[in-house]
């Protein structure tokens, strides 16, 4: 059974995910810890500062309690607390879960890229750690393909959901690339600052930035390694550089259509890209009607922004839509390995009858020449093979339909198997033959039985 | 044989260029894929058509308005396969492939009979033809540039916000390769004017008749030349300079009429 605990940005205030936040490097540690808690027997922990995801695969249902317990301690967080601001899923909810997360559905900025590269090193610290097992194993690197296939047949994180990166997206649409541009910032406030960022991380490179009072130009350019000039040299300056970046507190425009005009000739035709994110706007609108002048403002960056998360949307319907596939696949996987035991178990029971009939006739058998008896063990299990397949195949039909369950517990209940052990051996290596349940002999079975290798030890 | 091959390569051409197409607007791998190989198929028809047809004739198959066409409408795909593979700019696929189909489907439409080229100054006529038409198949692409640049330029100035398009790539991209198939063009254009003056002379001894195939190329030519000039002497670029595209090449398809008749 897998349980999953865990908090996000709707379940839990900021001030309680940060206390509730692990660690990298502590990492490994906690693992170690989730998993001495009673049951758990593989457990993967997502962190990051959204979000924190304690993933386990535990013997018995019911494990949230004690996850929740194991978060609390771990964090030194009141319990109370912690019951209050977590949710917990299980079984194919969880696995649905994580499906969702990695795909970024449950993030705050809906299909956000990060959270995949952020599960998948989780996975990875939980893997080296040793804490991962068959299931978990399977269960991320399912999630991973339907993450890259979801991105790719979606498109859900195409669309720009903010306005420094709707910027961006729009100056993608005129000039081939943006590494190596040049740009130029009207005003030195914190939203052109943030905007320039931005700029500077997709690869303009050549800032010069002005500012009525010098002194604050100056400043910023030190913090983002571009150059200051004096404010009243500025309009010369939009002759040379591919984009404008205005956000002053002035009260009326300070670029003027003439302005940009009387740049034009010199520019030969190059584009230039403005960006006006100051209210009231710094650049006149009647700019945006030069050729070769594409000029925004506040409301179309918001416009974009609107239409990227509607998009967000729409691609998010279809990706559940996707992932419900996904889930399904899992969950056959699932039951098709707690096939394992049962059929392990069924074919033990029909040739140890088949032993025990040869063995009840060894007396009539004794004058046989050791061919013939050779012969005569091979007839019976291959008669017994021959009856065993076809409800193996029922079994596993049943399965890929999803209703392995009701059917495994009529197969035993037919051919008097020994009671799976809930969850435990429905995984992994169950399917070896050693750890088939001896006919007819069910073992006693207490709540701290350690598993190993599919065998109870 | 050659009318069978045409009636084929029109149907891998009509076909690939609406997988292609379609493929590339609604982000479907396999019809893209699936239709760049049928205009891989179009191309290879076409010109095995053309090789057939030219040596059963024993002439160059530009002989008259349609076989014009078919050249012309192989040019382009020639110039898209390459520039597809090349530049792998997949938004060409929406433009240059119709054009192509156009263009060789109006060839099927056209009457076939009228023939010239058997006169006198044959060699004038090979050089002068088979260069005008490739020159007019770089300014064709160039005239798809700039109708991708007017639509991009449109989309992004869009009243009530402004549409992304991402489908068309970047007015530097669009404007880039426009403006590279137009240094090609109209050198090619140049020497085709010239070569159909000294190929006039041999025919009629006189070097201008007032015919449809003098006129229109010639103000074509001026067109783009007032272009390449306003664009090296000024750095008129932009909407301007796609329009003077858009116009030049229509002027140039009017030398049509002068092949029909």
């Amino acid at each position: 059974m897998i349980t999953l605990v865990g908090m996000n940005h709707r379940s839990a205030p900021l001030d309680l995910r940060e206390r509730a936040r692990i660690p990298e490097d502590e990492l490994p540690a906690a693992l170690a810890k989730l998993k001495e808690a009673a049951g758990v027997e593989e457990a993967v922990i997502v962190a990051t500062c959204n979000r924190v995801e304690l993933i386990a695969r535990s013997a018995r249902p019911g494990a949230a309690n004690e996850i929740r317990a194991f978060l609390a301690a771990a964090r030194g967080l009141e319990l109370s607390e912690v019951e209050r601001h977590v949710y917990d899923y299980e079984g194919l909810d969880a696995a649905r879960h994580v499906f969702g997360v990695a795909c970024g559905l449950d993030s705050m900025v809906l299909g956000e890229p990060q959270i995949l590269g952020q599960v998948k090193r989780a996975y990875e610290i939980a893997r080296e750690a040793g804490a991962t097992g068959p299931v978990l194993d399977r269960l991320l690197q399912h999630v991973f393909a339907a993450a890259k296939r979801v991105r790719t047949s979606t498109g859900i994180s195409r669309h720009a959901v903010s306005v420094a990166y709707a910027a961006a997206t729009l100056a993608r649409g005129i000039f081939d690339d943006l590494r190596g541009r040049s740009a130029l910032l009207l005003g030195a406030g914190k939203m052109t600052e943030l905007a320039a960022r931005h700029l500077a991380g997709q690869g303009v490179s050549d800032l010069t930035i002005t500012n009525r009072t010098y002194a604050r130009a100056a400043v910023l350019a030190d913090g983002l390694g571009g150059s200051a000039i004096p404010w009243d040299e500025f309009p010369a300056a939009l002759a040379r550089v591919d984009i404008v970046l205005t956000g002053t507190a002035a009260a009326t425009p300070v670029v003027s259509r003439a302005q940009v005009r009387d740049v034009l000739r010199a520019r030969r035709g190059k584009p230039l890209f403005i960006v006006d994110i100051a209210v009231p706007r710094d650049v006149e609108p009647e700019v945006r009607s030069l050729d070769g002048v594409y000029l925004y403002d506040i409301d179309d960056l918001q416009g974009v922004v609107d239409a990227g998360l509607d998009e967000r949307r729409k691609a998010a319907d279809e990706a559940r839509r996707l992932l419900d596939l996904e889930v399904v696949a899992f969950d056959r996987w699932r039951q098709s390995v707690e096939l394992g035991p049962t059929i392990a178990a069924l074919r033990d029971r029909l040739h140890g009858v088949g032993r025990e009939e040869i063995e009840r006739f060894a007396r009539r058998l004794s004058g046989m020449s050791p061919e013939h008896k050779a012969a005569v063990e091979e007839l019976m299990r291959s008669a017994m093979q021959k009856v065993l397949h076809g409800p193996i195949v029922a079994l596993k039909a049943a399965a890929d339909r999803g209703e392995a369950a009701p059917r495994v517990r009529m197969y035993r209940e037919i051919f008097g198997l020994a009671e799976p052990h809930a969850n435990a051996r429905g995984t992994g290596e169950a399917s070896e033959p050693g750890a088939a349940d001896p006919p007819g002999d069910a073992p006693s079975r207490g709540p701290h039985r350690v598993i190993q290798g599919g065998r109870d030890t | 044989m050659a009318h069978a091959l045409f009636l084929a390569a029109l149907a891998a051409l009509l076909l690939g260029a609406a997988l292609a197409g379609i493929g590339e607007w609604r982000r479907r791998e396999v019809a893209a894929r699936a239709g760049a190989a049928a205009l891989a198929m179009a191309w290879a028809l076409e010109f095995v058509a053309l090789t057939v047809r030219g040596v059963t004739d024993a002439s160059v198959p530009l002989r008259n308005g349609a076989e014009y066409l078919l050249v012309l409408g192989w040019f382009v795909l020639t110039l898209h396969l390459f520039l597809w593979f090349r530049s792998g700019i997949r938004a060409l696929a929406l433009v240059l492939p119709p054009i192509a189909a156009v263009m060789v489907a109006a060839a099927h439409l056209l009457p076939s009979d009228a023939r010239s080229g058997n006169g006198p100054g044959k060699i004038w006529f090979v050089f002068h033809t088979s260069i005008a038409t490739a020159g007019m198949a770089a300014l064709a692409v160039s005239f798809a540039m700039s109708v991708l640049f007017l639509i991009k330029d449109r989309a992004l100035r869009a009243r009530g916000g402004p549409k992304l398009l991402t489908r068309v790539p970047s007015l530097e991209t669009v404007d880039r390769i426009g403006f590279q198939a137009l240094m090609w063009g109209f050198p090619l254009l140049t020497i085709g004017i010239v070569t159909g003056m000294v190929y006039n002379t041999e025919l009629h001894d006189r070097l201008w008749t007032w015919g449809f195939k003098e006129v229109f190329p010639v103000l074509a030519w001026g067109v783009f030349a007032v272009l390449l000039w306003a664009r090296f002497a000024r750095g008129v670029r932009g909407r301007r300079s796609a329009f003077l595209s858009i116009a030049g090449f229509g002027l140039g398809l009017l030398t049509l009429f002068g092949m029909v008749r």
